[in-house]
């Protein structure tokens, strides 16, 4: 790239050459109007508002476009292009209808603001207009045609961000708008409904249905937040007016979702007013919960509290933190258990989703973290995704896997037993049967090996335990492999020659690697793949564990987990114990590593539960067992927005605020940290978590006092060196990525670099250990369990917006249909599927998605609670993580008996 | 067989000559490709079924061939080695062909080309002026070859010149060669194609690629398809070469699925390719590669767009992107990419082989070579032409094109199709090359040419185009989707009638933004159409404005009948020609006098502009309208129309056409209307200029004793100026009307004028009409001039027993502007006409003894189109004579008249020509001293629209032209058929008889004759109106 002169309007510039006309001409602050440009989208030219003059050319040519070059005069503003955008601005108008003083998009609207800007109030074009139906057919969205201005935005979203291909361009001449195939409603397409289209409409063509008639422009303010679903952490905004949050935009700050957003981020806000929501706190009197005061109900806890512990001691309680609360409240979590109960029995759901990437990871490589960044996928050379459906898990990180494979000719490799979008752009899909993750990763690491892919010079220099590793690796059959994975050991050269060669290769996984009873040795398989072939350490490789919920890595960051303190610390060292009983001004704290989610249900010592945010009824393995269990609780304080399914058995309910209600950190997928900020005041009577937690502990004896959580932010930089360097105001808009080792840091793009945290990387032969049920004559199919793009977790929040169960209203189970042939049930029919830990009812969903004598069900819903099937006592033995994946189940017909 | 060396190919070529040579063969060449729409195939099929049956298989070779040019003869054939050219065959002559001409050698005369106008035969290919002018190279093989003969296009040197590139040639002096040729693209823009090649051949990306664009869209275009289907082996000959010499293994023919022929021929020689080794790896051993696929578009015109084009093979939407990039540098699957169209590369091989040099000696210096043009429209030969470029549209369209059919006035022609521009007929000597066609507002384009004449509206053909282009819009950018829609609404409410001035400064603005702001080349030049026909032809748009009316007779809802729309008086014809059909004469002469003040006059003397307009000529030939109309008024009975004189007195000067037009439409209104004439006689120029053999005195006075019964006072003898001073008489009467002739004849301006025998035309015929004795017995009699007068003048010198009469005319017999009928007649009447003679003295002492002469010749055109004539050096020489009559022109005898100075400038009175107000108010003027000498029906046309305005005027309202929106009442709903006799011819006057005489000429239709005649009539309005 070298350096041109351009002269624009009369100003001499001296630029790098590559870029376009508008590019400079924004760098300088020359204005140039632009309708179908957008910097996030492919250039289209099709506008052309913002054409220039350029001197010796004889048509104006768009800006957009058009590649700057030396010694170019260009002119924005001569009188010629004036008149060229006003009469482009009158045709549009022509065919436009001026429904301004309704329209929702006025005062946003780019037309608008043009027509303004070039006095065009009118068009002396009287003709045709276009005269199209409505479509509001479906709950999120309206698409009014007639408003169209044919940027072709909304289509380059569908086609080239979300590679949807729901709408094109139809017809062609003055009939030419956006359209579906034979003219469908969205309703009826293949729409996700992720909404990106509606966020790029320069106009009111596409507008979100629930803000119609809500505010315009003027009346609303924009509050940067996070999206409080998946890992991802996507940038939103939230519009708010009195008080009530309007709708959602994508935030773009160049640094993580550039806007776009999924169907839950963008359309799923309406828990946060929902009339259910939880205003007062409610004691349960006689078996029925009645409002009180919150002197009364933390009266109550302390009084029970105080109790249990001078009865039972501290490791009676049994505390379980949130994913889906912030950092500084799940610090103050784990320090008020520590602290203030005195007990290591803290856990949260990580437990159930990366507990055994943490545990692997900290072996082979000292942290558990997603090593690279989300936008290095869109850059990386090979990709392997193995046990996660990204497009419904992480949508908007799907989006960087589709862009890579399209846009870049990156090779993706999938493996996973269901038939998931992603393997519509695999290179290579690997079939394999589930459970069987870590025959599959050593008969790749076996071709790698054997064909001398391995990366020798990175394994000298970084890596220790290869020889042993290589010897086992090669005793490995790769028809045993074959045989047992059900994958052809063509596929599995053709995977392994792929992320071999490739220059630069993540593999990202998901809760498919990680809820077996192998799910560290999974995941230590993934990581000898990185470590023998160096992709780890380095610009766009490395491993790539997705973080289920939004603030599952900070929670985990923050120490709410059973032996370790904020930073990872380990409880058992004598000078770290000391070193944060110094800190947080206590004399002792417990030494032994407390109790893991599932142990504390199944363990009796535990009289007392205090569970924030969670809902381990619906989410635990094995539904009827564990509400039995939860019945011989003393005691069970729930904290959480909603009476949830868990709260419903509590003995006393405390009502907290929603993430739209407070300030606080998340911390994403990519260790990315980042802001909420209060956008509305805290709906009823409800508090932020962490305003509860310093009240109780404050009034039980450890005064915790913070006038703000930025506070506690301030705090937590001082006990965890990978967050020294953090605080509020260097978060700013777009969040910064941990480790932040001083203030002046700024922060770390992928991990691991010159070297890793335990010094050289550790390579550990894992040896294939089968599922702990395995099918049989009585239970012949394989159950899997997870999730769905509509619905989160147990519902709690997705379940009060009408938009999403609209598309997803039940649960269904998917049967492959040569099974279904064997049962005898179609699609739509209910069954009955049972394993040996009990019996839902279910509709079919027949489809090749899944494979013979494979079945999977979603977690979400409590009509047909697909934990009431799985297996609580088959644990991996590190990270105690329940066998999801993997439940023997038998399915049976519907018969007039039931 | 496959062809495994250079070696085995020339090989191959020598075997094919040498049996091809013994087999001494008689090859019948049918055009099988565009001419299959007129039965070709039937014809091939007798043919290949009569050879079989006379065994001549042996003898005969029956070829299917390609286009052969002439598509206006389909279906047409050549036969060789005669050199024997058949137009229009059918299945029935084959036997006799086979028979005459292929057995004896005979030319059959009835299936030869004919020349238009002499009628002359042109049985040779080698004389025939459509093929003779042209000169073809792309067209090298079409019409002469099997197009799915691989080996009959080897035979004629076909790859020889990709075996040289191959074997002698590196890519850099490939692309040097096509670079010194000159040769520019011939898709349109016209870039130099082997810079184009240099450009793809230094870009850095791989692979690169070769693409035909065979989608030839534009309506009216079909040279690229005569080349695919007649000899698609040039143009793949073409791509090998340019692969090569770019760098390109791979190569694409994006070709149009409506050329179904084109996509057939194409697949079987690109099969044979393969098969013969000419495609595939290492092609005849010498280590090029290279594949070749057809990609069959859909049919949408911006597909011809080169992005556009290869978004389409990719399998994404055809629509354009910005360039740059432009495709050298990343185009097919954003690799560097070579596109050319079909002809550009059908010049390749010709090119390597006879050198760069020779082909940069064709055409101009600008624009090397030949150029293929698709000659459609209002063209008598329309077909396929190959010319050198430089040649002059006038070659292009009169002499290989023959001229305008039906004898029409060429108006223009539309280059470059429907982005292109028209030109007008003062262009026609205009080189057709790149840059003279651009600096006239039009494009070379692909190269179609679509000739339009008198009958063609230019609104309507710029709407035609527009609504073509709106249509094909790709609708990605706002000017196109929305501007060219746009300017289809604008244009079509000015076809409508609804159009305003406004309209046109809003097409103007809205073209030049569209033109200028537009992404691809089909929105920047889709504003061409309008901008150059208003550019030229402004005046017919502000006709459909101002008028409502669309002067070529074209847009439907602004015409009522061709007939009645032409006619300056809009003389309902249809209607008066239903009533002949029922048999009612008086009901027919209601109809005429309701428009029409001189029924009689007319029917005899009018120039009937409704006859060249009539529907029924598109046909066979026009309805007599004229004649009709006197039938009517011959026939009819005449009753004074009722009229009641209450209102003011108005004067009308002169008893002309104008006069007794004005007075007669004055006096239905109720004015008192009196005439002030002149002459002894009332009718003007009706009486003392039109001879009486054509206009019988008592006919015309029954026209005028009709209007002066009506209450209209005819004061003969009374000049104005003399007796009557104009102001006096603006005192008496409320308004006056002048409408006084032409009565001062111009004179020569040469010396000698003044000699005794030398009289103007003018004055000879009054003197004749007035019944002055004029005896020319014996003597020889000039005549100078050319028009209708000069007619008359020789023609009454004949009846006055003239020994000998000579019309001498400067310019040729096509620029006489004297009636195409009165000439006929005149040299019937064995009236000698010299064209090309200029008088440039009168001889003689005192009596003239002759003229002394000049041989004209035609120099250069003038701004008309016509050419000037200019005198030939020493052609001096003396024309003796006796008399000589000058009868140039004539102009109103202002002098005389003492006219206000206000309103007379030059020899006119300056007027608003559509209501006749003169600068001074109450006075009012028309016919021949507001538009010159000028025919009857234009005079009578001024009256009628004098009178409107001197009612309006009277009437205290503004005088302005409110354009009369003419009703179609009809009595009965019309449904006979189309009958299919020819028009009725009328009696005349024998020959013999008539020369000497003044009777009437004209004998007028019978009952029965004017029945049948009527009922030729179309009815063409009858769809336009609804029997209440």
């Amino acid at each position: 790239m070298n350096k041109i002169k351009i002269n624009i309007d009369g100003l001499d510039i001296e630029t790098d050459s590559g870029k376009t006309i508008m590019e400079v001409a924004d760098e300088h602050n020359v204005h140039i109007p632009r309708l179908c440009y957008h910097k996030s989208l492919p250039i289209q030219a099709a506008c052309r508002l913002c054409v220039v003059e350029v001197e010796g050319i004889r048509n104006l040519v768009s800006s957009c476009s058009y590649p700057i070059s030396d010694g170019m005069k260009i002119l924005t503003n001569s009188p010629r292009v004036v008149k060229a955008r006003k009469v482009i601005l009158e045709l549009l108008i022509s065919n436009h209808p001026l429904d301004c003083m309704t329209c929702e998009e006025c005062g946003k609207c780019l037309l608008q603001k043009y027509a303004y800007e070039y006095k065009v109030s009118d068009s002396r074009f009287k003709g045709r207009k276009y005269d199209l139906p409505k479509d509001d057919k479906n709950p999120f969205f309206i698409a009014d045609y007639n408003k169209c201005i044919l940027c072709g935005r909304c289509i380059a979203a569908c086609k080239e961000i979300q590679y949807c291909n729901v709408v094109d361009f139809v017809n062609r001449g003055f009939d030419c708008r956006p359209g579906s195939e034979y003219e469908k409603t969205f309703d009826k397409t293949e729409c996700v409904f992720c909404g990106n289209c509606v966020s790029v409409c320069p106009v009111g063509a596409l507008i979100e249905k629930d803000r119609i008639g809500k505010g315009r422009e003027w009346d609303i303010k924009r509050v940067s937040s996070i999206c409080p679903y998946c890992g991802v952490g996507c940038q939103i905004s939230l519009i708010v007016k009195d008080n009530n949050v309007l709708w959602i935009e994508g935030r773009d700050t160049g640094t993580l979702n550039n806007g776009w957003l999924c169907v839950k981020g963008r359309f799923g806000y309406k828990f946060i007013n929902h009339p259910d929501r939880l205003k007062k706190p409610l004691i349960k009197v006689n078996g029925k919960f009645k409002e009180t005061n919150w002197d009364e109900a933390i009266d109550l806890v302390i009084k029970e509290f105080t109790k249990i512990k001078n009865k039972y001691g501290p490791d009676a309680f049994g505390i379980l933190s949130s994913a889906k609360c912030t950092n500084e409240e799940n610090y103050l979590m784990q320090k008020f258990a520590r602290v203030v109960l005195g007990t290591n029995n803290i856990d949260h759901c990580a437990r159930l989703c990366h507990a055994p990437s943490v545990s692997a990871l900290s072996k082979t490589v000292g942290s558990a973290a997603m090593s690279v960044s989300i936008e290095d996928i869109s850059k990386a050379d090979c990709l392997f995704v193995i046990g996660n459906n990204t497009t419904e898990t992480h949508p908007v990180t799907a989006l960087y896997i589709k862009k890579a494979v399209n846009s870049n000719g990156t090779k993706l490799i999938v493996a996973d037993p269901r038939k998931i979008e992603l393997t519509n752009y695999a290179t290579v899909w690997l079939r394999h049967k589930t459970g069987t993750d870590v025959m599959l990763l050593n008969g790749i690491a076996k071709v790698i090996i054997e064909e001398g892919l391995v990366n020798k010079e990175f394994i000298k220099d970084r890596v220790d335990g290869y020889e042993e590793y290589e010897r086992e690796i090669k005793n490995i059959s790769l028809d045993e492999v074959s045989n047992i994975t059900k994958v052809s050991k063509d596929k599995i050269i053709q995977a392994a020659r792929i992320y071999g060669k490739a220059s630069s290769a993540i593999i990202l996984w998901g809760m498919g690697i990680t809820q077996h009873i192998s799910g560290t040795d999974n995941a230590i398989s993934i990581s000898n793949l990185a470590l023998i072939t160096g992709h780890i350490g380095k610009e766009n490789a490395g491993v790539a564990p997705l973080r289920g919920q939004c603030n599952v890595q900070g929670s985990c960051d923050m120490g709410a987990l059973p032996d370790v303190y904020p930073g990872y610390q380990s409880v058992v060292k004598s000078e770290i114990r000391e070193k944060f009983a110094k800190e947080w001004n206590v004399s002792i704290l417990p030494e032994k590593p407390g109790l893991t989610v599932v142990e504390m249900m199944q363990n009796k010592t535990i009289k007392v539960m205090y569970i924030m945010g969670e809902n381990p009824i619906l989410s635990d393995p094995n539904y009827n067992k564990l509400k039995e269990e939860l019945k011989h609780l003393e005691f069970l304080v729930v904290q959480d927005i909603f009476l949830n399914e868990t709260a419903e058995l509590a003995d006393v309910v405390l009502p907290a605020s929603s993430f739209a209600e407070k300030d606080g950190t998340f911390t994403n997928t990519e260790r990315r940290i980042q802001r909420l900020n209060k956008a509305i005041n805290p709906v009823g009577e409800s508090k932020p978590d962490w305003q509860i937690i310093c009240e109780i502990s404050t009034r039980m004896g450890y005064a915790m006092k913070y006038n703000h959580p930025s506070e506690i932010m301030d705090e937590i930089a001082k006990l965890v060196s990978s967050y020294a360097g953090v605080n509020y105001a260097k978060i700013g808009e777009s969040g910064i990525q941990w480790p932040v080792l001083s203030s002046t840091h700024p922060g770390t793009k992928f991990l691991h670099k010159e070297k890793f945290p335990i010094g050289k990387g550790k390579l550990i032969f894992t040896k294939y250990i089968p599922p702990n049920e395995t099918e049989d004559k009585n239970y012949p199919y394989l159950l899997m369990t997870g999730r769905i793009l509509f619905q989160y977790h147990t519902r709690t929040m997705t379940g009060r917006v009408d938009g999403l169960n609209w598309k997803a209203p039940e649960p269904l189970i998917e049967i492959n249909t040569k099974d279904a042939l064997k049962i005898g049930c179609k699609s739509g029919d209910r069954l009955k599927v049972s394993s040996r830990r009990g019996e839902i009812i279910v509709k079919a969903n027949i489809t090749d998605k899944v494979p013979e004598g494979e079945v999977f069900i979603t977690f979400h819903y409590k009509d047909a609670i697909a934990n009431a099937l799985t297996n609580d006592e088959a644990l991996d033995p590190y990270s105690k993580i329940p066998e999801y994946k993997v439940t023997v189940v038998k399915i049976q017909e519907k018969t007039t008996k039931w | 067989m496959k062809l495994n060396s250079v070696e085995d190919l020339n090989r191959y070529k020598e075997i094919l000559r040498n049996k091809n040579n013994k087999s001494k063969k008689i090859v019948v060449r049918i055009c099988s490709t565009g001419c299959r729409a007129f039965g070709a195939l039937e014809v091939l099929d007798t043919f290949l079924k009569e050879i079989k049956k006379r065994r001549l298989n042996d003898k005969v070779e029956i070829r299917q061939t390609g286009c052969h040019g002439l598509c206006a003869k389909a279906p047409v054939l050549a036969i060789d080695p005669l050199g024997l050219f058949y137009q229009q065959v059918t299945p029935i002559d084959v036997p006799n062909i086979i028979s005459h001409t292929i057995l004896k050698g005979k030319i059959l005369d009835k299936l030869v080309y004919k020349d238009l106008k002499t009628g002359e035969s042109y049985p040779y290919i080698k004389d025939i002026p459509f093929y003779k002018e042209q000169l073809k190279i792309v067209l090298r093989n079409c019409g002469i070859i099997d197009p799915t003969s691989i080996e009959q296009y080897i035979m004629r040197d076909g790859y020889q010149a990709l075996i040289k590139v191959l074997t002698s040639m590196k890519p850099e002096e490939v692309i040097e060669e096509v670079k010194n040729s000159g040769l520019r693209g011939r898709g349109g823009a016209g870039f130099p194609t082997g810079r184009k090649w240099e450009f793809v051949r230094n870009s850095k990306g791989r692979p690169k690629y070769i693409v035909c664009n065979a989608d030839e869209g534009d309506p009216g275009a079909f040279m690229d398809r005569a080349v695919l289907e007649g000899d698609p082996h040039s143009v793949l000959e073409g791509m090998l070469i340019a692969a090569y010499a770019i760098g390109a293994n791979e190569g694409y023919v994006y070709v149009r699925a409506e050329y179904p022929i084109a996509v057939y021929n194409l697949k079987i020689a690109i099969d044979k390719m393969y098969r013969i080794g000419l495609l595939g790896d290492n092609i005849l051993s010498t280590g090029f590669n290279f594949k070749l696929y057809i990609k069959e578009g859909a049919g949408a015109f911006v597909c011809g767009e080169e992005t556009a084009l290869l978004a389409s093979i990719e399998g994404r939407r055809g629509t354009p992107r910005p360039r740059p990039p432009f495709p050298a540098e990343k185009g097919l699957f954003g690799k560097p990419t070579n596109i050319n169209n079909v002809e550009t590369y059908a010049n390749i091989a010709p090119i390597i082989l006879k050198g760069a040099k020779w082909y940069s000696s064709l055409g101009t210096k600008g624009s090397c070579g030949t150029k293929v043009f698709s000659l459609a429209g209002k063209v008598r030969n329309t077909g396929l032409v190959e010319v050198p470029m430089g040649i002059t549209l006038r070659r292009i369209i009169f002499d290989i094109g023959g001229g305008i059919s039906r004898d029409r006035k060429f108006k223009a022609v539309q280059t470059g199709g429907p982005s292109g521009g028209c030109i007008p007929g003062k262009y026609l000597d205009l080189p057709v090359d790149y840059e003279s066609l651009s600096s006239k507002g039009a494009i070379m384009g692909s190269g179609g040419m679509i000739v339009t004449d008198e009958d063609t509206c230019m609104v309507d053909l710029a709407k035609f185009f527009l609504n073509f282009l709106r249509d094909e819009s790709c609708g990605k950018c706002v000017p196109c989707r929305i501007g060219t829609q746009r300017m289809y609404e604008i244009l079509d409410k000015i076809t409508k009638g609804k159009g305003t001035r406004e309209d046109i400064d809003l097409l103007y603005m809205l073209a030049e933004s569209v033109k200028d702001s537009s992404l691809c080349g089909l929105g920047q030049t889709s504003a061409n159409p309008i901008l150059s026909t208003l550019n030229y032809f402004k005046d017919e748009y502000m006709y459909h404005i101002d008028y409502k009316k669309c002067p070529a007779g074209v847009c439907e809802e602004l015409i009522t009948s061709p007939c009645r729309d032409t006619c300056p008086i809009n003389d309902d014809a249809q209607g008066y020609i239903d009533f002949i059909k029922r048999g009612d004469i008086d009901g027919a002469l209601a109809v005429v006098r309701k428009t029409n003040p001189l029924p009689s006059v007319c029917g005899r003397a009018c120039y009937h502009p409704c006859e060249r307009k009539c529907k029924r000529g598109e046909i066979d030939k026009p309805v007599s309208i004229r004649l009709l109309k006197r039938y009517i008024a011959d026939k009819g009975k005449w009753i004074p129309l009722k009229v009641k004189l209450t209102k003011d007195k108005v004067a009308v000067i002169g008893s002309g056409p104008a006069g007794l037009s004005c007075a007669y439409f004055l006096v239905q209104k109720g004015y008192k209307v009196e005439i002030f004439e002149s002459l002894p006689v009332s009718g003007g120029m009706l009486a003392v200029g039109i001879p009486s053999y054509r206009l019988p005195k008592d006919i015309l006075k029954r026209d005028i004793d009709v209007i002066k019964k009506m209450g209209v006072r005819i004061h003969l003898n009374k000049r104005i100026g003399k007796e009557i001073k104009i102001f006096e008489l603006r005192k008496e009467f409320k308004a006056l009307f002048l409408g006084i002739g032409c009565h001062k004849p111009l004179m020569l301006n040469i010396p000698g004028e003044n000699k005794e025998g030398v009289i103007t035309g003018i004055e000879f015929l009054r003197k004749v009409n007035l019944g002055k004795k004029i005896d020319l017995k014996g003597k020889k009699v000039l005549v100078f001039g050319g028009g209708n007068v000069a007619i008359d003048v020789a023609r009454v010198s004949l009846r006055l027993k003239a020994d000998e009469v000579n019309i001498l005319y400067r310019r040729g017999p096509d620029e006489m502007p004297a009636s195409k009928e009165e000439i006929e007649e005149a040299l019937e009447e064995k009236i000698n006409i010299m064209y090309f003679i200029a008088p440039l003295e009168v001889i003689g002492d005192k009596k003239v003894t002759g003229v002394k002469c000049i041989k004209m010749e035609l120099g250069d055109f003038d701004e008309s189109g016509r050419r000037k004539p200019i005198p030939v050096k020493g052609s001096e020489h003396i024309v003796p004579c006796d008399v000589v009559i000058i009868a140039i022109s004539q102009v109103p005898d202002f002098e005389m008249l003492n006219l206000p100075k206000e309103i007379v400038v030059g020899n006119k009175i300056i007027v608003d020509r559509d209501t006749m107000v003169t600068s001074i108010a109450g006075i009012f003027a028309g016919g021949d001293l507001v538009r010159g000498p000028s025919t009857i029906v234009d005079a009578m046309s001024d009256g009628k629209r004098g009178a409107i305005s001197i009612d309006k005027f009277l009437r205290g309202e503004e005088v302005k032209f409110v354009p009369e929106k003419l009703k179609l009442d009809r009595l009965y709903k019309l449904e006979e058929e189309v009958v299919n006799w020819d028009r009725i011819d009328v009696k005349k006057l024998k020959l013999k008889t008539r020369a000497c005489s003044f009777e009437e000429i004209e004998e007028g239709f019978s009952d029965k004759e004017a029945l049948l005649e009527s009922q030729r009539c179309l009815q063409c309005d009858k769809n336009r109106y609804e029997i209440k």
